[in-house]
């Protein structure tokens, strides 16, 4: 499903520059959920950035589907984006001119795919059906959070990729948001590569891996 | 007398040119037809009219069409052979009215003017043309002392006391010119009844006369070189209401001086009617030295082409056989050179011939309604 | 791109869209400008172009090709002189023209035309015909023709031909038979002129002067420089209008930044992004041009009637009152609209195109940004202010005639380079002003702060207005200075009290009687004609001769701009055969006062000695003066006018009555109007001087208000977009304990502050402005130079404008925080 292989990413900053992946291997099979922790600034959300073909990597190799995103076009990579993967962030970038129902839609629109039933079905089951034509900035934050969530499995991506999902939220809530996000997980057979850093957010997983100084190992929850 | 024809469709192109603007109705008629059926309220030319003189030089106002049309072979002392053309044509748009408009300005005329001129010389042809409307004195036509003119064109008498027997002729194009003195030496000559000339079988005509006998002296000049010139001028006087026959395509007109001292006016006029083809209405005259007329019929006369030159694009029979077996003349007709085009308005061939054969001679031939290519 | 393409355009271009759904305001500003934009242009452009339609049909009528040919005694034509010259041999033709006065006080021109001797060369004669319609001109009922834009006036006169259409006939014009026309115009023998074909080079009898096509100057040219003028003013609302679409699509982008990047997050390519941007641009601008060709052709058709008659006036051009657009208006307008459009919003779609999509929820630096934004701008526009200081030193340098399309390229540099050099100064200015306020202001101090903080969304609408304001100073100086020199200059031609023009036969009869009145002191006659120019062997071309009396009162007064030593040499001069030039002619032909000129007079080619040069308002030809003898005597000029000065006397007006009463008896002559009539009192000349003058400017200044109130609205509009961040700024204020209606004065003040910095930066702007109007445009486009004049009571109205624009601008934004609940403030202030 997902294969990074050698991968190596440095930053220039101020200080000079960071190497914040050092050759970094990671696998995910279909169905798989894996967490990936590490403090701030160790360099998860790169490793998710890579992951999703924004970013490209300065060394190794990442495949998606089979396929070598460092040698497609910028146009075919946001194609396998739209068709094969669902992003969560922690900032939910919902839009806000578009209503609960279109911002839920709005992916599975862009990759083709709408399927009115599974759009109510992941309605109710974000218990979001009452607000379906209310505007994002009308919810309450773990709301939103289910929208984002809802967002990216509308399409039935083969992978979803979440970077702090919880972050915004307070402990009930983000627990709330974390068993739907399993449980619609378990549902669509989907693949989870979550980076968070908390302990409690990664233990449903069932892999768990940690960033340090560039290096990725097996975590000890 | 075919020329009729030629003049009407003349002036119905130079009503075309002159004219800078286009209808707002459409039209009721076609031009043509309306200028060759209804003759309405004008006079028309039949048998029995008799010609007065001096009076029936000038102009005929209540008949729809009229022209003066004089055309002369000449001869410079060193041999060189010129051709000259004057025509002065009148036509009237309207039957005058009989209550004057008390509107009226000088302005005010149903008659349009529109004169040629040309000159050939041995290898080349200039010509030129002219419009003005009746009224203001622009063109006309005076008797006593005959006066014809149009701008600074004029065929008039020679002085206050000639008659029509001795006149003189002036013309100018950009890159010709010409003034010429006429004298006759015979008498004026009255075509077909009297002077009443059938141009159909259906037994319709024109009033014709003509002074063929006349004497010229005189100057051409070409590119500003003057050359002193001698010769022999034929004047025709044509007038009429009639048109063109709606079948009628053109016609070929001969003016010829035999050396005999005989003349020759003969024309068919293609597509008219009654020939052996069916197709073709041909008539003549037949002029002694003394200026008696014999009028000649279909029969008498026989004009056969025998050479086509390609002129201005179209093809022109420049060479003819015209043969009068009553006075035995059989002679072929000759264009001097076939470029002889009048390339006015209505454009048509007019140019000087020679005669061969059972006569030597010279003279002038006319050609319209031969089809572009 | 993947097959799912199209649908990916789709629900893009839909997301795209759907935040003007929730933000109707800043659509409507977006389509404000570009409507405002395209409309005043629209405007300009639909004036323009009717009038130069009005213009091609009046030169496809006659003007420009066809010789005119006049009696050398200045009598009128009649038919005698048609037929002498035709029986001369000589293709001239006749026309008779006039006026038809209508039920309404209007008037048409009527001409009638003799299609029979009409040159077949000139465009009237080429058109199609045949002989029924030529049967149907020549004779009763005869036909008239006329503009399909002057059917209606045509037909309330009665007693007129049946009418045709024709569409290629200038407008307020019917054509006809000779015949109708001199029965309409009472008209008799007479006929208005003789024309003859320009190729045809013949020799005219010595009665007879023949007046080159060439010199009849056609309307279009005569009238370009005013339209040239409209267009500036068009191109000027234009760049403020799209100032307004800039800041609104600037302002549009910034808030969908994060929807871009969530956009390209979820597999948007960049391209169908590109493309959905542009295929929203695109929408706006069509509809934008939609709405602005309408509102300008509405605009048109308001000023037209004006413009008409102003260019009436001036150049004696008719313009149809009716709007007649010809298609490729309309293309262009859609075209200006849409280029406009693109290249304001082309750097939206460059930052589009490059949105950062790691940068998702990331701060930015807007400060160091902003910093280097404004000095590449103070770069940017020194270097175009470098440039038009170097193409002024060029036209300086060049003197004599200039070009005018460089004139107006000075002027854009000028006004784009201190545009653009704007927002920096204001900033240093802030900075300043931060620098030196007393600690204790802190209110102030937050205030300046908060401005500085502004800036970037305010500059654009401030840049409008620093344009609109430095315009409309520059405009006001030109046209006050230019009403200064010419109402002094009209006192100092027009001496005479009463101006008399008699008939060839009259004349000296009149002169000597008049001469023999005591109540006249001098007299002055004059005399014009026209010859041939010769420059180094070659003609260039007819000049007009301008014969004065140099009495000593003319001597006195006669305006001289330069002459070799002083006037009274320059007079004596002028006496012993030197001639004075006018102002056009030392420019157009390089001539300055000492050198010579050759002209052809009918005699011989005569030298003459440039004494002086003459300023001459309003002409646009060449002109020399001669002592008006010679003028008789040498180039044989027909009697002129009588220009009568008044011995002083304490009540000239009765005076002037019993001697106009005098001359209507004794010589039958007339003097109402003004325009050809044998009397006219100074008094109404230079009356209608007056009014010409202030109409030719009406519009030019209708225009500039247009323009500032254009720029006031884009200050409205960029404050009204960006209220609601700004609210969430002074909500903090609120909440320290600064009262709801302090914080509304103190946003007046801030935008006062601006807009008062902006004016005292239009103020030398416009100035420069004034000056290359005067000194550079007036050259190019008139001929001539006026003094520079500056009006301190301009200046003080443009910075009282300029603090009445930001008064009006802030008054709507800050009566709605006035009105804001405080549990409102308190939401932003928490979200802030």
């Amino acid at each position: 499903m997902l294969q990074l292989s050698g991968i190596t990413k440095t930053y220039p900053t101020p200080q000079g520059p960071l190497k914040v992946l050092d050759d970094v291997d990671l696998t995910l099979g279909a169905g798989e959920s894996l967490a990936l922790m590490g403090e701030s600034g160790s360099g998860k959300s790169t490793l998710l950035h890579l992951a999703a073909g924004l970013d490209l990597p300065d060394e190794g190799s990442v495949h998606l589907g089979g396929q070598r995103l460092s040698i497609l076009s910028e146009t075919k990579r946001a194609a396998l984006r739209r068709d094969r993967l669902g992003l969560v962030f922690q900032q939910f970038h919902l839009v806000p001119s578009l209503s609960v129902r279109d911002n839920l839609t709005l992916q599975a629109r862009l990759a083709g795919r709408e399927d009115d039933a599974w759009t109510e079905h992941l309605l109710t089951r974000l218990g979001l059906a009452d607000f379906a034509a209310r505007y994002p900035e009308q919810l309450s934050g773990g709301q939103q959070q289910r929208l984002a969530i809802g967002r990216a499995l509308a399409p039935k991506p083969r992978l979803l990729l979440a970077d702090e999902p919880t972050g915004n939220l307070d402990e009930a809530t983000a627990a709330q948001v974390l068993d739907l996000l399993q449980a619609l997980i378990d549902e669509s057979g989907c693949a989870l590569l979550m980076v968070t850093h908390s302990a409690r957010v990664a233990a449903p997983m069932q892999r768990h891996l940690v960033l340090k100084r560039g290096k990725l190992m097996d975590a000890v929850l | 007398m075919k020329r009729l024809l030629a003049i009407s469709l003349l002036f119905i192109v130079m009503l075309v040119i002159g004219w800078q603007f286009w209808p707002d109705e459409p039209p009721s008629t076609t031009s043509y037809a309306g200028l060759g059926e209804s003759s309405g309220d004008f006079r028309q030319a039949l048998p029995g009219t008799a010609l007065t003189f001096p009076k029936d030089h000038g102009p005929h106002p209540d008949y729809r069409i009229e022209w003066w049309y004089l055309t002369g072979n000449l001869v410079a002392e060193d041999g060189r052979r010129f051709g000259v053309q004057w025509t002065l044509f009148r036509q009237a748009m309207a039957p005058s009215n009989p209550q004057q408009d008390a509107s009226e300005t000088p302005w005010t005329s149903r008659q349009l003017w529109m004169a040629h001129a040309a000159l050939s010389t041995p290898e080349r042809h200039h010509f030129s043309e002219r419009f003005a409307r009746g009224g203001v004195g622009q063109a006309g036509v005076k008797t006593e002392p005959f006066d014809a003119w149009i701008d600074n064109w004029s065929l008039r008498a020679a002085d206050d006391t000639a008659g029509f027997e001795r006149l003189k002729v002036t013309a100018q194009g950009e890159d010709f010119g010409y003034r010429l003195a006429l004298e006759a030496e015979g008498p004026l000559v009255r075509h077909g009844k009297q002077g009443f000339s059938q141009k159909s079988a259906d037994g319709q005509g024109s009033m014709y006369y003509s002074q063929p006998f006349f004497q010229v002296t005189g100057e051409v000049r070409v590119d500003n070189e003057p050359v002193a010139v001698t010769g022999r001028a034929w004047l025709d006087r044509e007038w009429s209401s009639q048109l063109l026959g709606a079948t009628q395509s053109g016609w070929d007109w001969f003016s010829l001086h035999l050396d005999s001292g005989a003349k020759l006016m003969a024309f068919r006029l293609r597509g008219a009617g009654d020939d052996e083809n069916g197709e073709s209405y041909l008539s003549g005259s037949w002029i002694t030295p003394e200026g008696e007329v014999t009028p000649l019929e279909l029969e008498d006369l026989r004009l056969t082409p025998l050479e086509y030159q390609s002129v201005a694009g179209r093809d022109i029979p420049v060479h003819w056989r015209v043969q009068v077996h009553a006075h035995e003349l059989d002679v072929e007709v000759r264009a001097r050179h076939p470029d002889q085009w009048m390339g006015t308005s209505f454009p048509y061939w007019e140019g000087m011939v020679e005669v061969s054969g059972s006569n030597e001679g010279e003279g002038y031939l006319e050609m319209t309604g031969y089809a572009d290519k | 791109m993947s097959t799912a393409a199209p649908g990916v355009l789709r629900t893009t271009l839909g997301t795209l869209l759907s935040h003007y759904r929730r933000h109707p305001g800043q659509l409507l500003m977006l389509l404000l400008g570009l409507w405002i934009a395209s409309a005043l242009w629209s405007g300009v452009q639909a004036i323009n172009a009717s009038a130069r339609e009005s213009y091609a049909r009046a030169e496809a009528l006659f003007s420009a090709d066809l010789d005119r040919i006049a009696r050398r005694d200045g009598a009128a034509l009649s038919l005698d002189d048609y037929l002498a010259l035709r029986r001369a041999g000589l293709p001239v033709s006749p026309i008779i023209e006039g006026e038809l006065s209508l039920p309404d006080g209007e008037s048409l021109a009527l001409i009638g035309i003799e299609p029979l001797s009409l040159p077949g060369g000139a465009p009237l004669a080429q058109q199609d015909g045949d002989a029924d319609s030529l049967r149907n001109w020549l004779i009763p009922p005869y036909r008239v023709r006329v503009a399909p834009d002057s059917l209606a006036k045509a037909r309330t006169l009665e007693g007129l031909p049946p009418l045709e259409i024709d569409p290629d006939l200038p407008p307020a014009t019917l054509v006809t038979d000779i015949a109708v026309a001199a029965r309409l115009l009472n008209m008799d023998r007479h006929i208005t002129r003789l024309v003859i074909a320009p190729e045809r080079d013949v020799e005219l009898p010595s009665a007879f002067v023949r007046t080159s096509t060439d010199a009849l100057a056609s309307p279009g040219q005569l009238a370009d420089s005013f339209h040239l003028n409209l267009t500036a003013m068009g191109l000027l609302a234009l760049v403020v209008g799209l100032f307004i679409v800039h800041a609104a699509l600037g302002l549009a982008l910034e808030q969908r930044l994060g929807l871009l990047r969530t956009l390209r997050a979820l597999g948007v390519p960049a391209r169908t992004l590109i493309l959905a941007l542009g295929l929203e641009l695109l929408l706006m601008g069509l509809t934008g041009a939609l709405l602005g060709i309408v509102s300008g052709v509405i605009l048109a058709q308001l000023l037209l009637p004006d413009v008409a008659a102003t260019l009436d006036a001036l150049y004696e051009t008719t313009v149809s009152g009716t709007l007649n657009l010809p298609w490729y208006y309309w293309l262009g307008g859609v075209a200006i609209t849409l280029g406009g459009l693109f290249s304001a919003g082309a750097s939206m779609l460059w930052r589009a195109a490059r949105v950062n999509v790691l940068a998702l929820g990331q701060a930015q630096a807007w400060r160091a940004r902003l910093r280097s934004q404004l000095r590449l701008q103070l770069l940017f526009g020194a270097a175009l202010l470098v440039g038009a200081t170097c193409l002024w030193w060029y036209l300086a340098s060049t003197g004599g005639q200039q070009d005018l399309a460089l004139g107006f390229a000075l002027v854009a540099l000028l006004l784009l380079g201190a545009a653009l050099c704007l927002p920096p100064l204001l900033a240093g200015l802030l900075g300043l002003l931060a620098r030196y306020l007393p600690r204790r202001a802190a209110l102030l101090q937050w205030s300046v702060a908060d401005l500085q903080l502004q800036l970037p969304q305010l500059s654009l609408a401030m840049m409008a207005l620093l344009l609109a304001l430095s315009a409309n100073l520059g405009v006001g100086s030109m046209v006050g200075g230019f009403r200064l020199t010419f109402l002094d200059w009209l006192d100092q031609r027009l001496l005479a009290d009463l101006y008399v023009r008699p008939s060839m036969e009259q004349f000296e009869d009149l002169e000597s009687w008049l001469q023999e009145r005591s109540e006249v002191a001098t007299l002055l006659p004059t005399r014009s004609t026209e010859a041939e120019l010769i420059e180094n062997d070659v003609n260039v071309g007819p000049v007009a001769l301008f014969g004065i009396a140099p009495e000593p009162i003319l001597r006195r007064h006669w305006p001289l701009l330069d002459t070799l030593e002083d006037r009274e040499a320059a007079w004596s001069a002028l006496n012993q055969g030197a001639i004075f030039i006018n102002e056009q002619l030392a420019r157009r032909q390089g001539l300055a006062p000492g050198d010579t000129l050759q002209l052809k007079s009918p005699a011989s080619l005569i030298t003459l000695r440039v004494a002086a040069i003459y300023p001459d308002y309003g002409n646009p030809r060449g002109e020399i003066v001669l002592p008006v003898s010679r003028l008789a005597t040498e180039f044989k000029a027909p009697s002129g006018t009588l220009g009568v000065v008044l011995a002083p006397t304490e009540d000239r007006a009765q005076t002037l009555e019993r001697l106009q009463n005098a001359l209507r008896q004794r010589f039958l002559l007339t003097g109402e109007g003004t325009d050809g009539t044998p009397l006219i009192d100074q008094q109404a000349l230079k009356q209608m001087a007056t009014e010409v003058f202030e109409r030719t400017f009406a519009i030019t200044r209708a225009l500039n208000a247009l323009t500032l109130g254009v720029a006031g609205l884009a200050l409205l509009t960029t404050l009204l977009a960006q209220a609601e961040a700004r609210r969430a700024q002074v909500a903090p204020l609120w909440a320290l304990g600064v009262s709801r209606s302090r914080l509304v004065l103190l946003q007046i003040g801030q935008l006062v502050m601006a807009c008062l910095g902006t004016a005292l930066l239009a103020i030398p702007l416009g100035l420069l402005l004034t000056g290359t109007l005067v000194a550079v445009i007036n050259v190019a486009a008139f001929g001539w130079r006026l003094p520079l004049h500056v009006f301190p009571g301009q200046i003080a109205m443009t910075v009282a404008l300029a603090v009445m624009v930001a008064i009006l601008a802030a008054l709507i934004p800050a009566w709605r925080l006035w009105r804001v609940p405080p549990r409102q403030l308190l939401q932003e202030f928490a979200a802030a």
